[in-house]
């Protein structure tokens, strides 16, 4: 087992970002995890695809770590998974758009935004995904103090028209 | 020539899944596609938070009909690097047996519904009819045609004797001949290729930009592939080819499918022939310590992707699933622009599109939720029919 291109990449990322990587892991061979600061991951990412050739974006996971939601972007270059860990506080979430570098993302992006409530900045307009127009704009069901029953309980579904105007179908075509 | 938009589903008679295409057409050529998914979420990532592993693996493995056995495999991986358990060989030689399996099932399935989509309706049948002898083969192994419930933590559930890897080696040389006769007939048969050469177009540096994935990706002549790429259970010690065509059109993805087939064949012959003695899975706690994991699984349609955290309880802090489906999705839109309306089936089609395992959620209104039985369903039907002046209830079934 060797790990030589894994600390090739280590050695890259760490001699150009030095003080926006916040932490970095080899977890075991073709697994990398990475930290890096939210107004610099953007541009490492692009970095990553342009100069690293991880030019394919598998998926992004959002997570809730209580204090601060978090999106976990896994680039993949040929077997090699970085999974790049981006935080940022509950109490404003916001992550800058990628969709810029890879076209592919973004449906994971209008997942974190539906999901978690991360405001994606720079994101197209569109319909949303995966939850249905109506469905309340202020609910986050993967978010962990999110409760399905209290859910049920107090929210109703927003109006026709503002579902109709969340779908935004029609300035789109 | 005026613009005129149509919408294209959610119900429609391309797929027996709900997803909607806005299309602006300008006579018959598609100037404009949109895609509005969503019509299919279930919540199963939600759920998954709040039951055990063990109960997840059996909801995970619901997340698709037809892969149902790459998204648990995927999963239960995911745990195993979590728990540091290295599972015994011949628990991941059937691991492989059955994906390479469903690989063959879904396969055959997809030709046949592709094959419908141009309105080839004897093919359909065909393949369909072939499918029955991987479906036995799956039956025979685990018990089950669809969900098999092969995957625990650990290991599998069961072992294979030898009558029945003589039962699947006999059908494998059956499937071969057939999958034979459909190479001959996909690269020669004229309704075929006039239907799917040039059509629904992606050219290798698109797909690579739209992070295709799979027989798509694969199809537009990139050689990627999970089980090669990054080796998961023991697929780094056998031997295949990654299937790839250079046409990058709906007749690549035919060809790409069809010759994965044969593939799978190999790969499931190996295993049987040279199936490593042992134990068929490891006793693993149930509580799963601190960690996480991202798994890739190569699914018939894809890469497969999952990410568990784990928080040292019973129960997962977070699991992320990406289906393949969704990451081919941004190709279909390009596919599509430029094309013909009649051609819209068979491009979307052609990424096998599955919608149940890119959507997974449902939310229950608690007020409204109750459950029927199958007297009460009769009932109402009854009731809705009375209505319109039509009295089944003197029917006896």
């Amino acid at each position: 087992m060797s790990l030589l291109q894994e600390e090739k990449i280590k050695s890259e990322l760490e001699k150009k970002f030095s003080l926006d990587i916040l932490g970095f892991e080899i977890q075991r061979e073709r697994r990398i995890w990475l930290e890096v600061k939210k107004e610099k991951a953007v541009e490492i990412m692009a970095y990553m695809k342009n100069k690293l050739d991880f030019n394919h974006i598998s998926a992004i996971s959002g997570m809730d770590m209580g204090d601060n939601l978090g999106a976990i972007y896994h680039l993949v270059q040929t077997g090699i998974v970085a999974n790049i860990v981006v935080e940022t506080p509950l109490s404003n979430p916001r992550l800058d758009t990628i969709t810029e570098i890879f076209m592919g993302a973004e449906y994971y992006e209008r997942e974190l935004e539906d999901m978690y409530g991360i405001k994606i900045n720079g994101l197209p307009n569109g319909r949303r995904y995966p939850l249905s127009e109506d469905f309340p704009k202020d609910q986050y069901p993967l978010r962990k103090n999110w409760d399905q029953k209290k859910f049920e309980a107090s929210a109703k579904a927003c109006s026709y028209e503002e579902a109709e105007k969340n779908s935004g179908d029609e300035e789109k075509i | 020539m005026p613009k005129i938009t149509i919408p294209l589903g959610p119900q429609h008679p391309a797929l027996k899944e709900p997803e909607n295409f806005m299309l602006v057409l300008e006579g018959e050529r598609i100037d404009k596609a949109s895609i509005n998914l969503g019509y299919n979420h279930r919540g199963i990532e939600k759920a998954c938070e709040e039951r055990t592993y063990i109960q997840d693996i059996y909801l995970l493995e619901r997340v698709c009909g037809i892969c149902s056995h790459s998204h648990t495999s995927c999963f239960v991986g995911c745990v195993e690097e979590i728990a540091k358990v290295e599972i015994p060989e011949r628990a991941q030689a059937l691991r492989i047996l059955m994906g390479e399996l469903e690989r063959a099932h879904s396969h055959l399935l997809w030709l046949g519904v592709a094959a419908h989509e141009i309105g080839f309706d004897t093919l359909f049948m065909y393949t369909w009819r072939d499918r029955e002898h991987v479906l036995d083969c799956l039956e025979l192994i685990s018990g089950n045609r669809i969900h098999y419930a092969m995957n625990i933590i650990g290991g599998v559930r069961k072992d294979i004797n030898a009558k029945q890897k003589n039962e699947i080696l006999k059908r494998m040389d059956i499937l071969e001949e057939r999958t034979n006769y459909y190479v001959k007939l996909i690269t020669q048969e004229p309704t075929i290729l006039a239907r799917t050469q040039n059509v629904g177009l992606l050219p290798t540096q698109e797909a690579l930009k739209r992070n295709a994935v799979g027989p798509t990706l694969r199809a537009s002549n990139v050689k990627s592939d999970v089980r090669k790429d990054d080796p998961y259970l023991m697929y780094d010690k056998l031997d295949f080819k990654v299937i790839t065509a250079d046409s990058c059109d709906v007749f690549g993805r035919v060809f790409v499918r069809v010759f994965e087939l044969i593939e799978s064949y190999k790969i499931i012959r190996q295993i049987i022939n040279y199936l490593p003695t042992g134990a068929i899975a490891v006793k693993v706690p149930w509580k799963i310590p601190e960690g996480a994991a991202v798994g890739r699984y190569e699914a018939p349609r894809g890469e497969d992707i999952h990410y568990v955290k784990a928080n040292d309880s019973i129960k997962p802090e977070r699991v992320k699933v990406r289906a393949p489906t969704l990451a081919n999705f941004a190709s279909v839109r390009y596919m599509l622009e430029g094309g013909y309306l009649a051609d819209v089936p068979i491009v979307i089609a052609a990424i096998d599109p599955c919608m149940s395992c890119t959507d997974r959620s449902l939310v229950l209104d608690g007020e409204k939720t109750s459950s029927y039985s199958w007297n009460d369903l009769r009932l109402m039907g009854i009731e809705f029919y009375k209505k319109k002046g039509i009295d089944f209830s003197k029917v006896k079934i």
